[in-house]
């Protein structure tokens, strides 16, 4: 018998398959959606910039790609999105430098065929104007070009409410659950996972990464994909202040990007260092921290090495490396009917709402019915976050529950009821903590807060602290009690 | 309980903020309340199982514990009324103090405060070693309080880079659990912590400790499987080809210690690059008026029984603010001259006397290390490991000719 049976299963919890795992809930259909780690949006989407393309920003798109035109049509569904499901967005405005005649004029042509496109709201702005928004860039700047729509957006917390929001307008979301093979049998789907069988319908391959390798169980893999591993690093909060906005400087080689970005949260990003790598090898170079800082230095030329807080790699797919520039694929198979791969690539936080609809329609095409549901409840309430709440809200919330009374993470100020809550939801593993609730995230690097949350984790999870694991099994981070190794 | 009209509030818990909390009730203080964050007082010693401890402040070789039961013991005989489990989380430039606890939250503005927030420790990040994101790498500091507070290993087989004392003092108990700890890697030519830790917690238990060699990075995906160790040149940097790998599963880091003042820099005080912990003067007050500060929270102490005396003197300062002393007179800036890589306090103003901490930035051997033409001494050596204390009396400081604005803090070769 079938561990699971429904009628379309989407593979991969990143922010697409969440998304249309969301966009599925609108309608009165079965679906499950699978994803192997212990949580949520652990794959590329935990690896990235936060930055959401908001308006001429998505000017580097060329018009003639699919991927373009997602990442526009995302445009205008990411704010109202967001505030729906309660995830933290915020509109900074990007500031292009411009440090000579030659780079004036490249971007004078962008500019030029972004309005052609449509877009407004673009213009230049001189050397005065340009640092009395920013004080802190590198004077070698002469002026540069201002997008004012640019946002950030947490891509982890959005993925985390896109799942749970489709959770809760029926969809089943399985997490620790991976696919390790798929047969066809009739009209059927036989999904093979470390948990039993799954018959299904139809399916969305969403497995980031990992696109190419489901596509390949039923040689539905019509594309070739290079994984690109790209290096960020994170400042100590107390830089926070240095930019306001999104700074892009022109890198120096190909295979790298020159960008510092303020998060959500008020602490700076700075990358993306782009280098070809090998699946599943999510490793930091040295190579790549020392190219991302001397790239940092140009933008913000006070910065050192100590003020870097945290550094992580992730991978992107891209489709042709070579040229620098890539088509998403977001089709159906040729050989396979109902069957759907997605993968954007660069920017897949930016392009997931309409990529969504995109793959909805697809769907619909191999045959789906798709029959609006009237319950579907678009609202979601976000978990409060202890620190964004005025000093009443605070108040009132310790008196419910006196938790919120407690900071675990004295960096972050986590208080212990926003962690418990986060454990409620679905976290399971001290990372699930520390990307639902910021715990840990900070300049101290969970050195507080650590054995704290691991205590809580045992207590609210009901197991030892000896199986508390930091990313699911395998990752154990306390294996043995004192004295158990002197037998 | 009521928190309007306290005099002092002390912030932090440690050995330097008890300290200073029973030094402010002796010196007259009325109301003096000790502000902390964990379920119980004593910061730190509470994980640090080992002896050591009190040797200068008590002339006895305590451990952690029970130098933190002589102060919890005198903090509630004396009548210092504390506030467990309840964090600051901010502190205003005049002075006006935010609390969280269960309770909820509460502001109030004490006459005077002493910051004693101790400090953090540096991070892996901090370092920039590449590699992985695996499960089993601590700061040491971390690991001291799971496996000796929580009773929890973090592995069996374990390296650790820095030669700190905390580093140090968890290869022995390492040790003394069952691990087998692979090595001690220090990119410098001798240890970082003090000497009897070197000799009782690595040479004492065949520990082997790799001078002027680093991790320069760590391997494993979900759980560290290994590092790679190389050694360095005299710039401290990587020789390619003398790398070797290590299996462990434990990789645990004792690479340096910074003050936390975080809540400090909020409240407009004004910090030491060089320290990372506020600018004081001789009564450990810091640029905000009523603000004071001792422990590590100001600089970090090789030995809890400092921490417990320069907060002391903050709070002497703290008791003399409350009520409504100030200290008049120019001010006088120690600034640190040949190898010396801090002074505190960092001014002085008016009479002494002046409890002075200096360390150096290299190990040197027979020097004299001088505070301008008042006061010097002949050392065999000076390392940056060893805190070098320095009291000068109001008769030393008599001596300044008028007009002075500065002092040199050196260290020079002996002749
Ligand atoms: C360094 C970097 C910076 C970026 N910056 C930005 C940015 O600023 N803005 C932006 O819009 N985009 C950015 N991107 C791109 C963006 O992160 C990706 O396009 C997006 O996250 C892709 O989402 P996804 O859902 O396709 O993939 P993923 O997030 O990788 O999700 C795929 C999921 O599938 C799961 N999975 C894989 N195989 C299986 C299996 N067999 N069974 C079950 N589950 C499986 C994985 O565990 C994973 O969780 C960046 C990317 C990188 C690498
Ligand atoms: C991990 C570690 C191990 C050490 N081991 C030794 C040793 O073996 N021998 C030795 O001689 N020295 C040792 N030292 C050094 C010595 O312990 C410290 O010098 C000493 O504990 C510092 O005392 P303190 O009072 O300044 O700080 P701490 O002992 O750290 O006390 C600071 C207190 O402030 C509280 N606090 C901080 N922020 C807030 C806030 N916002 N609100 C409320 N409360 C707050 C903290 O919870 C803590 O209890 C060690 C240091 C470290 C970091």
């Amino acid at each position: 018998m079938a561990w699971l049976q429904t009628e379309v299963l989407i593979i991969g919890g990143g922010v697409l398959g969440a998304a249309v795992a969301r966009e599925l809930s609108r309608y009165r259909v079965e679906a499950a959606l699978l994803e192997r780690e212990p949580d949520l949006g652990w794959g590329s989407t935990k690896a990235n910039m936060c930055i959401v393309c908001q308006g001429a920003d998505a000017l580097e798109f060329r018009p003639e790609y699919k991927r373009s035109r997602l990442v526009w049509e995302s445009i205008p569904m990411m704010e109202p999105l967001c505030r729906e499901l309660g995830v933290p967005f915020k509109r900074i405005g990007e500031l292009t430098l411009i440090r000579n005649n030659e780079e004036r004029a490249k971007y004078q042509k962008l500019k030029t065929r972004a309005e052609k496109v449509g877009f407004t709201g673009l213009r230049f702005v001189g050397r005065d104007e340009l640092f009395a928004m920013e004080p802190h860039v590198s004077r070698e700047a002469v002026g540069a070009l201002y997008n004012p729509d640019i946002a950030v957006v947490d891509p982890v917390r959005l993925t985390i409410a896109l799942a749970e929001s489709a959770r809760r307008n029926g969809v089943e979301v399985h997490l620790e659950t991976e696919v390790l093979g798929i047969e066809r049998s009739g009209e059927e789907f036989l999904v093979e996972t470390n948990r039993g069988e799954v018959r299904c319908r139809f399916i969305v391959n969403a497995a980031g990464v990992y696109v190419d390798r489901v596509a390949r169980f039923l040689n539905a893999d019509e594309f070739v994909l290079y994984p690109v591993k790209g290096f960020i690093g994170i400042l100590d909060k107390d830089l926070g202040h240095l930019v306001s906005h999104e700074i892009h400087m022109r890198p120096e080689a190909p295979g790298e990007m020159n960008i510092v970005v303020p998060s959500v949260y008020g602490n700076l990003f700075f990358g993306v260092v782009l280098r070809l790598g090998r699946k599943g090898d999510n490793s930091t170079t040295k190579e790549m921290a020392d190219t991302a800082l001397r790239n940092l230095r140009k933008v913000l030329p006070g910065v050192s090495e100590g003020d870097v807080i945290h550094t992580f790699a992730g991978f992107m797919m891209f489709r042709n490396w070579e040229l620098g520039w890539h088509e998403c694929v977001v089709e159906a198979s040729r050989k396979v009917p109902r069957f759907v791969n997605v993968s954007i690539g660069y920017p897949g936080v930016s392009a997931a709402p309409a990529t969504a609809k995109e793959v909805l329609r697809l769907l619909e095409k191999e045959g789906l019915r798709l029959q609006e549901d009237p319950s579907f409840e678009p609202r979601l309430e976000a978990p409060p976050s202890f620190v964004d709440l005025p000093p009443e809200e605070q108040q009132s919330l310790i008196e419910r529950d006196p938790r919120y009374g407690h900071v675990v993470c004295r960096c972050e100020t986590v208080t212990e009821g926003e962690i418990v809550e986060a454990i409620r939801r679905g976290a399971n593993t001290l990372d699930g903590v520390k990307f639902r609730t910021r715990a840990g995230m900070g300049r101290c690097q969970g050195g507080y807060c650590t054995p704290r949350v691991i205590k809580i984790l045992a207590r609210e999870l009901g197991i030892p602290e000896t199986e508390v694991t930091k990313k699911g099994k395998g990752s154990e981070l306390l294996p043995l009690r004192s004295k158990e190794l002197l037998g | 309980m009521r928190l309007q009209g306290v005099d002092v509030a002390v912030i932090g818990a440690g050995p330097a903020g008890m300290a200073a909390a029973i030094r402010a009730k002796e010196a007259g203080a009325q109301r003096v309340l000790l502000v902390e964050r964990q379920e119980e007082l004593g910061g730190l010693l509470h994980q640090c199982i080992h002896n050591g401890f009190g040797l200068l402040y008590f002339g006895e070789d305590l451990t952690g514990p029970e130098y933190a039961k002589r102060f919890i013991d005198r903090v509630y005989d004396l009548g210092v009324e504390t506030l467990l489990e309840t964090t600051v989380l901010e502190i205003s430039p005049e002075r006006g103090i935010r609390v969280i606890n269960k309770g909820g939250l509460q502001s109030f503005r004490p006459k005077a405060v002493v910051l004693a927030m101790g400090c953090r420790e540096r991070t892996r990040d901090q370092l920039g070693i590449p590699g992985g994101r695996p499960a089993g790498i601590f700061t040491a500091g971390t690991a001291q309080r799971l496996v000796n507070v929580e009773g929890l290993l973090p592995g069996r087989r374990v390296v650790i880079l820095g030669s700190g004392d905390v580093g140090m003092i968890m290869a022995r108990r390492l040790t003394l659990e069952g691990a087998r700890v692979e090595a001690v890697v220090e990119i410098l030519p001798y240890v970082g912590g003090l000497i009897r830790n070197e000799v009782q917690c690595l040479h004492d238990f065949d520990i082997p400790l790799l001078l002027e060699h680093t991790v320069t990075e760590v391997h494993g995906e979900r759980h560290l499987e290994g590092v790679t160790v190389a050694k360095v040149d005299p710039h401290r940097r990587p020789i390619p080809g003398t790398e070797i790998q290590i299996e462990c599963d434990t990789l645990l880091l004792s690479v340096g210690l910074i003050p936390e003042n975080e809540l400090s820099r909020r409240a407009g005080v004004e910090l030491d690059p060089l320290t990372g912990g506020p600018t004081v003067d001789q009564w450990r007050e810091t640029t905000v008026p009523g603000v004071f500060a001792g422990g590590n929270v100001l600089h970090v102490h090789d030995l809890v029984d400092n921490c417990s005396w320069e907060a002391e003197l903050a709070a002497e300062g703290a008791v003399r603010f409350a009520k409504g002393e100030r200290t008049e007179g120019r001010e006088i800036c120690l600034r640190p001259g040949r190898n010396v890589r801090y002074v505190v306090p960092q001014r002085i103003r008016g009479e002494g006397p002046v409890t002075l901490f200096l360390r150096v930035r290299e190990m040197e051997e027979g020097m004299r290390v001088r505070v301008g033409d008042l006061w010097q001494k002949r050392f065999r050596v000076v390392k940056p490991s060893e805190q070098i204390k320095v009291e000068l009396s109001p008769k030393d400081l008599r001596r300044l000719p008028d007009g002075v604005a500065e002092i040199r803090v050196e260290c020079e070769v002996a002749g």
